[in-house]
């Protein structure tokens, strides 16, 4: 798997390409400025690219408006954005485009090396991967709304996780349930949300997205 | 003994010869520079070149007719009249100058400058011209009389301008103590948060760190264990640092400025909250910015938290140099502006800018909060 990776803290490039490259991902550019990234995606075309929200020279969130960029010149173009703080309103804008391949995650996420890893494959593998942040900041605030006030507490346990981007295998360890269990429950999600059948990755992603926006 | 009083004489001769000459130095130059001969410091304006040579050419003029009363040894000092006019120009402009910058009830003591002039020269007049019968006196009791009426009646109407400089200097020291408590608050508020968040879970993860390292040998299972430990206690000093960051300056707000942040507020509201923002495409000064947005913050979390309303609106807007900010609901009403500390470091944020904050919330709503900051001065690039 090709990476580029966008991160303007030298101690974390480095610590993020070892990471990586430990974890058999090539990392074939690491770029430490906002302006060059989208150059980079557009001519690297990497299987995923993890960017740091705030680059040089604004410091404010060149990723992101770099990553929304590039996934216009290259439609679903998998990107992992990393931040030291979550932004509900940032997650709506990367998930605009409602593709999948898309991830926002903390900064700290990296500590837990396995999880980190996971989170970036399954960007690349067109998931979409939310920070437990931005889901908990959003189910405080979803809670009395409808389409989704008509979920149960489990399935915005389940809707939660799948936000995170989990699998219903995982879904099912967290929750101490049997993954027949989860496929259930996704499937009264999908129902109450009124999602048309399509293929599943496309409606966890919808799901996510109806989550994000009501 | 005579040795030192000759020493002391000459001393004393020294310092006489000393000041003479200083003294006469004083006058010649005094002279050369009303001469115009020597300016030290050019003058401003033509207008003021042309009375300085004025004044120099009546000095001369004087000095002359002076000497010629004394040679023709007349008695009566007939050359006292151009003395008199030649001063009293400048007499005026000293007095009235030295009057003008006085700073409180100046219209008086420039009224009193004139009339001290006028009776000044009067008294000179009546001086100069040997009269027995001190005439002046009636029209220096009419001054009086005058200006004791000016002093009694009219600054009560005059003043106004003096009044509301004296309103504003009392606003901004209050505003001033208001900002300054706000912003110690603030910092201790910090400190505390930094005191009992991030540091001590630094400490303690850098005592699992240290654990873990004595027992990686004999004990990998509980070195493992305590170094679970250290990422969670790392994790959790990265959550405290967020939050602290967040109540100093969100980064959304450093990010996307007041209209970003708010749409931000919007986006993370747990009740539907209509936002119409109209603001221009250069930032705000940050300062006015960040206590903008903070006024818009609690505003909307007293909605969320006490109000009760299904639904909200927020309004923001610059026109004509006066950012507005309207938070309505359709909640219960009944708010009380002064019995939560939230709105009143509100108020005491805004008044350091001029800003003024306004509830009207009637018992069965609807609420209004007005938050108004004049901001004239947009940042040019941030």
């Amino acid at each position: 798997m090709r990476a580029v990776i966008a991160e303007d803290l030298a101690l974390l490039r480095d610590g993020l390409i070892r990471l990586l490259t430990a974890h058999d991902v090539e990392v074939v550019a690491a770029i430490a400025d906002g302006p060059s990234v989208l150059g980079a995606l557009v001519e690297h075309r990497p299987d995923v690219a993890v960017l740091d929200v705030r680059l040089p020279p604004t410091f404010t969130n060149e990723g992101l408006l770099a990553a929304i960029e590039a996934r216009k010149h290259v439609p679903g173009l998998p990107i992992l954005v990393l931040s030291q703080y979550v932004e509900p309103l940032y997650a709506r804008e990367l998930l605009s485009d409602q593709r999948g391949g898309v991830g926002y995650l903390l900064k700290d996420r990296v500590m837990d090396v396995g999880q980190f890893v996971d989170a970036v494959r399954r960007v690349a593998a067109g998931g979409t991967v939310m920070d437990p942040e931005v889901v908990s900041q959003l189910l405080a605030k979803r809670a009395r709304d409808a389409p989704l006030g008509q979920l149960t507490p489990r399935e915005r346990e389940v809707l939660a996780l799948m936000a995170e981007g989990r699998s219903n295998a995982a879904v099912a360890t967290e929750l101490i349930v049997s993954e027949k269990a989860v496929s259930k429950h996704i499937g009264n999600i999908f129902m109450k949300l009124d999602l048309p059948p399509s293929d599943d990755d496309n409606r966890r992603v919808r799901a996510v997205l109806t989550y994000l926006n009501s | 003994m005579n040795e030192p009083a000759g020493r002391q004489e000459a001393a004393l001769s020294r310092r006489v010869r000393d000041r003479v000459g200083r003294w006469s130095l004083l006058a010649l130059r005094s002279i050369g520079s009303a001469l115009g001969t020597k300016s030290e410091r050019p003058p401003k304006s033509r207008l003021a070149r042309i009375a300085r040579r004025a004044a120099s050419f009546g000095i001369v003029c004087a000095l002359v007719l002076t000497v010629i009363w004394a040679l023709t040894g007349a008695r009566y000092f007939w050359p006292g009249w151009i003395w008199f006019l030649l001063v009293l120009p400048d007499a005026t402009r000293l007095t009235v100058r030295r009057a003008l910058r006085t700073s409180i009830r100046r219209s008086l003591a420039v009224h009193a400058a004139i009339a001290l002039v006028i009776a000044a020269s009067l008294v000179a007049i009546w001086l100069l011209s040997s009269h027995r019968y001190f005439w002046p006196i009636w029209p220096i009791l009419a001054l009086v009389l005058v200006f004791a009426g000016h002093a009694l009646f009219v600054p009560s109407a005059s003043n106004s301008r003096e009044q509301a400089l004296a309103e504003r200097v009392d606003v901004l020291t209050r505003t001033r103590e208001d900002a300054l408590d706000v912003q110690v608050a603030e910092m201790r508020r910090v400190e505390r948060d930094l005191h009992d968040g991030a540091q001590a879970r630094l400490v303690s993860l850098g005592m699992s760190l240290g654990m873990a390292d004595e027992l990686l040998d004999s004990d990998p299972d509980e070195a493992r264990r305590l170094l679970a430990e250290a990422r969670t206690a790392a994790g959790d000093a990265l959550g405290d640092l967020r939050a602290v960051v967040r109540g100093i300056l969100p980064p959304v707000l450093a990010d996307r400025g007041l209209a970003g942040a708010v749409q931000a507020l919007v986006v993370a509201s747990p009740i539907p909250v209509e936002m119409t923002v109209e603001l221009p495409a250069e930032r705000l000064p940050p300062p006015v910015e960040s206590a903008a947005y903070f006024a818009v913050a609690e505003a909307v979390a007293n909605v969320i938290k006490h109000s009760e309303a299904r639904s909200a609106w927020v309004r923001v807007r610059h026109i004509d140099g006066l950012l507005s900010m309207v938070v309505e609901d359709d909640g219960r009403g009944g708010a009380d502006p002064h019995s939560g500390s939230g709105l009143r470091g509100i108020e005491h944020r805004l008044g350091a800018f001029d800003g003024t904050l306004q509830i009207s919330s009637p018992s069965g709503g609807p609420t209004v909060v007005t938050m108004e900051v004049p901001c004239a001065r947009l940042s040019p690039k941030t």
